[in-house]
């Protein structure tokens, strides 16, 4: 039996699958297109709490996969709707040219984690005012959270290579 | 005040003055800000040794710098050091100013420390406890003491290497040299 969010969200989108994921939260899985007009749906219908925006790079099947978390708050006093406690939205895209629109328009909050992305992943927002490194100090040839960084060549080559200051002994 | 350390209140009583006042300034980069609340309040008394922490490094002449160091880190605190008034002494607290300690294959924490700023002592440890602090304090004294605590000197003396190094790993440095680059180049070569 399925849940009458799936049924609200099947009735409008075409494209997505959807299915229960862990701790009772729906898991849906939206072509890239339609993730700010899903995101725009849910929260709509009462999903108005962005917890995460987060990613994960698939280097096999040469996918970088967009997660969004979702959740609600219920007000004192209320009850929450039976089944569903929060939404997990995923979304995947090629790896060699990851770009999706962005969702600060729809969830503010997701400015942050977006840029977040952009320097840790190489994912490239648009529409997204500022795309300019949040933590890194520097511009890293491969993104380095993804899966081909070689963290440890990197380190032997970048900071093997400063010499240590010529002290007297 | 020790009898026995009369005769080097009489021949030096700057350095004295230096080495039982020292003002701290704790640059908590990583864990090691855990062991400094327990240190310099009542369990084990930083004061007992003169160690105090300041509000502002232009008024610290120890600078201990507690934990990992990445790169954003490690441009506010060269920034930090080169604030303080010299004499001033460093410390580099727990192994991962060392060589990176947990951190030797982060992509953006640097290894070794020494290699961008001076560096007078290590407290090795992963965490080192409180005690180790005040062992260190004492280790400082006598470095003081033999003039081998120079790491500001050794700054003054090298900068154009350090700063050569701090702009390798940081890209260009928004504020200007510290010391003038060419003539302490010459002086060095």
């Amino acid at each position: 039996m399925k849940h009458p969010l799936e049924v609200r969200l099947a009735s409008v989108f075409k494209d997505i699958r959807t299915g229960p994921g862990p701790d009772g939260r729906l898991a849906v899985a939206a072509p890239a297109e339609s993730v700010v007009p899903v995101l725009t749906f849910l929260k709509e219908d009462g999903f108005d709490f962005l917890q995460l925006v987060s990613c994960v790079d698939w280097i096999r099947e040469d996918q970088i996969e967009v997660v969004y978390l979702l959740s609600k708050y219920v007000p004192a006093g209320g009850e929450a709707e039976a089944g569903v406690t929060g939404i997990v939205l995923k979304t995947r895209v090629p790896r060699a040219e990851p770009v999706l629109a962005t969702s600060i328009h729809v969830f503010p909050v997701a400015e942050p984690y977006e840029r977040e992305m952009h320097e840790l992943f190489g994912v490239t927002f648009e529409g997204h005012p500022r795309l300019i490194p949040l933590l890194l100090e520097r511009e890293y040839k491969i993104p380095p959270f993804r899966k081909d960084f070689d963290t440890r060549k990197y380190c032997e080559d970048f900071f093997g290579s400063v010499p240590p200051v010529g002290e007297k002994k | 005040m020790d009898r026995n350390q009369f005769i080097k209140w009489i021949e030096s009583p700057g350095k004295m003055a230096h080495k039982y006042s020292l003002h701290a300034v704790y640059f908590s980069t990583g864990c090691g800000i855990i062991e400094v609340p327990p240190s310099i309040t009542a369990r084990w008394d930083a004061e007992r040794f003169g160690v105090i922490p300041t509000a502002t490094p232009r008024h610290a002449n120890l600078f201990l710098i507690t934990g990992y160091v990445s790169l954003k880190t490690l441009r506010a605190i060269i920034r930090t050091y080169e604030q303080m008034p010299e004499p001033k002494f460093t410390v580099g607290f727990g192994s991962c100013p060392i060589n990176g300690g947990m951190y030797y294959d982060s992509y953006n924490t640097i290894k070794h420390l020494d290699r961008y700023m001076p560096i007078d002592g290590y407290i090795a440890g992963c965490m080192p406890r409180p005690e180790a602090i005040f062992i260190a304090v004492t280790h400082l004294w006598t470095l003081i003491d033999k003039d081998m605590a120079d790491g500001y000197k050794r700054y003054r003396k090298y900068y154009a290497q350090y700063r050569a190094n701090q702009e390798r790993v940081l890209g260009r440095l928004e504020w200007p040299p510290l010391f003038p680059l060419e003539k302490v180049h010459e002086a060095s070569a």
